[in-house]
């Protein structure tokens, strides 16, 4: 009976909350204090795919369901982004029958890599992919490694892990677990022989403290790793980017499969692999995955296109607290060949809570902009002061940096004279805050 | 003068941009004609403190701290001594614990820190996470920066913030934060606190000419950039404390 009511008052929940443009998240708070393991008395679909991580969770679950559905599948999963217990239980329940059958083949989880455990504490998924363990909102996660111990207890010894063997951090879940598959990346043009960026997350095993050594390395400290002491290494892969040309944008995926990138970053090359193994993983063809991540262009991308004036910008839209999604929106700006402006936008350090916390700065490799065509750097928001430290520190003229703390003043100052090509680099919080001074592109 | 700076364990304690604090005193230095060299120290490989102008740790994972101990331990002695002697130290984040008694890790596994102070850590499942504002005794301005740690530090008699308007301390909510022992400064604060706060940058400049016996220069660098961003977060903080 509570279950039945559980369903019924989270549905009402979620019809009146669509009216109202409301969450995602409530509904399903209130059917879990009417029944609180009702997630445990639904009937769930055959295959459960769960996503988590720190970087890619929202783009590879996007693709994974564009995947499934081409192949067939029908899917349910939680598309609002709501991904913790609360927001699980709304998608489950919203898609169940009053009975508590989900009518779907597959259910698709995008989980917060530190409440997974309180989700999968009812059920537990089938498959279970993690893309990555970066540092990521220190000042919520703590660190990396106490992320890890967050997600450890929600991997059910019957589900299928699906890892990055290119990250010596995340690789560490297939300690005393059998089922597992690999996804990574062989050498290709964006591939160096150490790691880069600021700090060294790298350089000691996870695992034992080791010296760690590496035979080729993507970005930062992603590649192949090699502990010198116990051995933990970038293991065989069974899903392998074996060539990539990022300037092209094309991939190859197991020698066979090539796929042209609507967007050539690094980051888009593993959220193909990632959402390419998972589908394999659960019966859908190579052809199948292929026709639909090639040319894939993503909902919820992050590049915003818009003029200013006469200047042609992008917007970059940069996790603060990310330095390694940071880093590789520097990386594509270096890549670019026009000469350009850059202007750096720290206003807001999180959009979700109050902080002046400012560590992470230190933690971005902002000389990635130290570049012959990066003719001017534009720092604008409340902690400009904060930025201009930091730029001091690194080997970029000074001369070509202008701080300029209001956002509108900065765009205006953009707007004023000059062609260049612009690019913006700033988080969620703060980007309408210089979308609002811009004519945005479709 | 020539001045040594010694930075353990860079590549292992390195969270929350630690490694800012030994850049903006290199810096420092250098602005006011010192030469100055950073030796790293490596686990398991020899170093050499002798001599040493200034020593600092950063923080590091739990489980990278006790892997920092187990090769500090070589040095404890020689940093117990350095310390008696006046030299100035700054250990960041976990690196506080190490100056301690004793690490009760959160599975109840008991590490000896190297005793410099009687205090001791007992980590947790729970982190602490938020901004600080304080007061300390070595200047009269507020302490500024970010608590980031999962532990319950007890028996500190000396802090380096003495008292907190905003923020978790050593023990708990509002209570005192860090270490202090002669030039010894001890503090979980993040921002990096050398960064988040000039003047204090600035004492730590005054501790090691002291130490050797040299005269202040009398023009001191002005950095207009970290005296901003500190009155900014400054100025953002108390808004929020007040109104609590």
């Amino acid at each position: 009976m509570r279950k039945f009511l559980a369903i019924l008052v989270c549905k009402l929940g979620r019809a009146v909350g669509r009216l109202v443009g409301k969450g995602s998240s409530l509904p399903g708070k209130y059917a879990l204090k009417i029944c609180p393991d009702i997630l445990r008395r639904v009937q769930l679909p055959a295959h459960i795919i769960a996503v988590t991580g720190s970087n890619g969770k929202t783009s590879t679950v996007e693709m994974i369901a564009a995947i499934l559905r081409a192949g067939g599948k029908t899917v349910v999963y939680n598309e609002e982004g709501s991904n913790q217990i609360e927001g699980v239980t709304t998608t489950v329940l919203t898609n169940a029958t009053l009975g508590g059958r989900v009518k779907a083949d597959v259910l698709l989880i995008e989980s917060d890599e530190r409440y997974a455990a309180r989700s999968f504490q009812y059920f537990h998924p089938t498959e279970f992919v993690i893309t990555n363990l970066y540092r990521d909102q220190l000042t919520r996660n703590g660190h990396p490694e106490w992320v890890y111990d967050a997600i450890l207890p929600a991997i059910h010894p019957d589900t299928k892990l699906i890892l990055n063997a290119d990250d010596p951090l995340s690789s560490c879940f297939a300690q005393n677990h059998e089922n597992v598959k690999w996804f990574g990346l062989n050498p290709c043009s964006i591939t160096g022989d150490k790691p880069t960026g600021v700090y060294r997350d790298g350089a000691y095993c996870p695992l034992c403290h080791g010296p760690m050594e590496y035979d080729y390395v993507h970005y930062n400290h992603i590649g192949a790793y090699r502990c010198t002491k116990c051995g933990h290494a970038k293991p065989a892969t069974d899903y392998t980017v074996t060539a990539a040309d990022l300037d092209q944008g094309r991939l190859t995926i197991d020698g066979a499969v090539t796929i042209q990138l609507a967007f050539r970053s690094i980051y888009n090359v593993y959220n193909i692999l990632a959402a390419y193994a998972a589908c394999r993983e659960v019966g859908i063809a190579a052809d199948t995955a292929a026709g639909v991540i090639n040319n894939y262009i993503l909902k919820n991308g992050r590049m915003q296109k818009f003029t200013l004036g006469a200047h042609k910008g992008v917007l970059l839209t940069s996790k603060h607290e990310n330095s390694i999604a940071y880093d590789t929106n520097l990386r594509y700006i270096a890549a670019s060949k026009e000469p350009c402006t850059v202007l750096v936008i720290v206003d807001a350090v999180s959009r979700k809570y109050f902080t002046s916390e400012t560590s992470w700065l230190w933690d971005i490799d902002f000389d990635l902009l130290n570049a012959p065509q990066v003719e001017r750097v534009i720092l604008s928001g409340r902690y400009c002061n904060d930025l201009a430290l930091r730029f001091s520190f690194t080997g970029i003229p000074q001369e070509k940096l202008l701080v300029q703390p209001d956002i509108a003043a900065a765009a205006e100052t953009l707007k004023a004279e000059g062609s260049e090509q612009v690019y913006v680099v700033t988080c969620f919080s703060d980007r309408d805050k210089l979308l609002a001074h811009v004519v945005k592109e479709a | 003068m020539e001045l040594k700076i010694v930075h353990f364990y860079p590549d292992l304690m390195n969270l929350y941009g630690s490694y800012a604090n030994v850049a903006v005193l290199k810096r420092y230095l250098e602005e006011v004609g010192n030469t100055v060299t950073v030796e790293a120290v490596v686990p398991g490989e020899a170093a050499d403190l002798s001599g040493a102008g200034f020593l600092f740790m950063g923080a590091g994972t739990e489980r990278r701290q006790k892997a920092a101990l187990a090769d500090f331990a070589r040095y404890a002695e020689t940093v117990k001594a350095l310390a008696k002697d006046g030299t100035p130290m700054l250990f960041a984040g976990t690196a506080m614990e190490l100056l301690g008694k004793t690490i009760t890790a959160a599975d109840g596994t008991v590490y000896e820190g190297i005793g410099l102070g009687s205090f001791t850590s007992v980590q947790g499942k729970q982190r602490f996470v938020e901004d600080v504002y304080g007061a300390t005794d070595l200047y009269g301005q507020p302490v500024v920066g970010f608590m980031n740690k999962c532990s319950i530090i007890e028996g500190v008699e000396t802090p380096l913030l003495t008292a907190l308007d905003m923020g978790f301390g050593n023990s708990g909510e509002k209570t005192p934060e860090g270490f202090r022992f002669q030039n010894v400064l001890a503090s979980e604060l993040t921002g990096p606190i050398l960064v988040k706060n000039p003047r204090m940058l600035e004492h730590v400049v005054r501790a090691i000419y002291a130490h050797r016996g040299q005269a202040l220069p009398e023009k001191l660098p002005r950095w207009p950039y970290a005296e901003e961003g500190y009155a900014i977060t400054e100025a953002q903080l108390k808004l929020r404390w007040n109104k609590t």
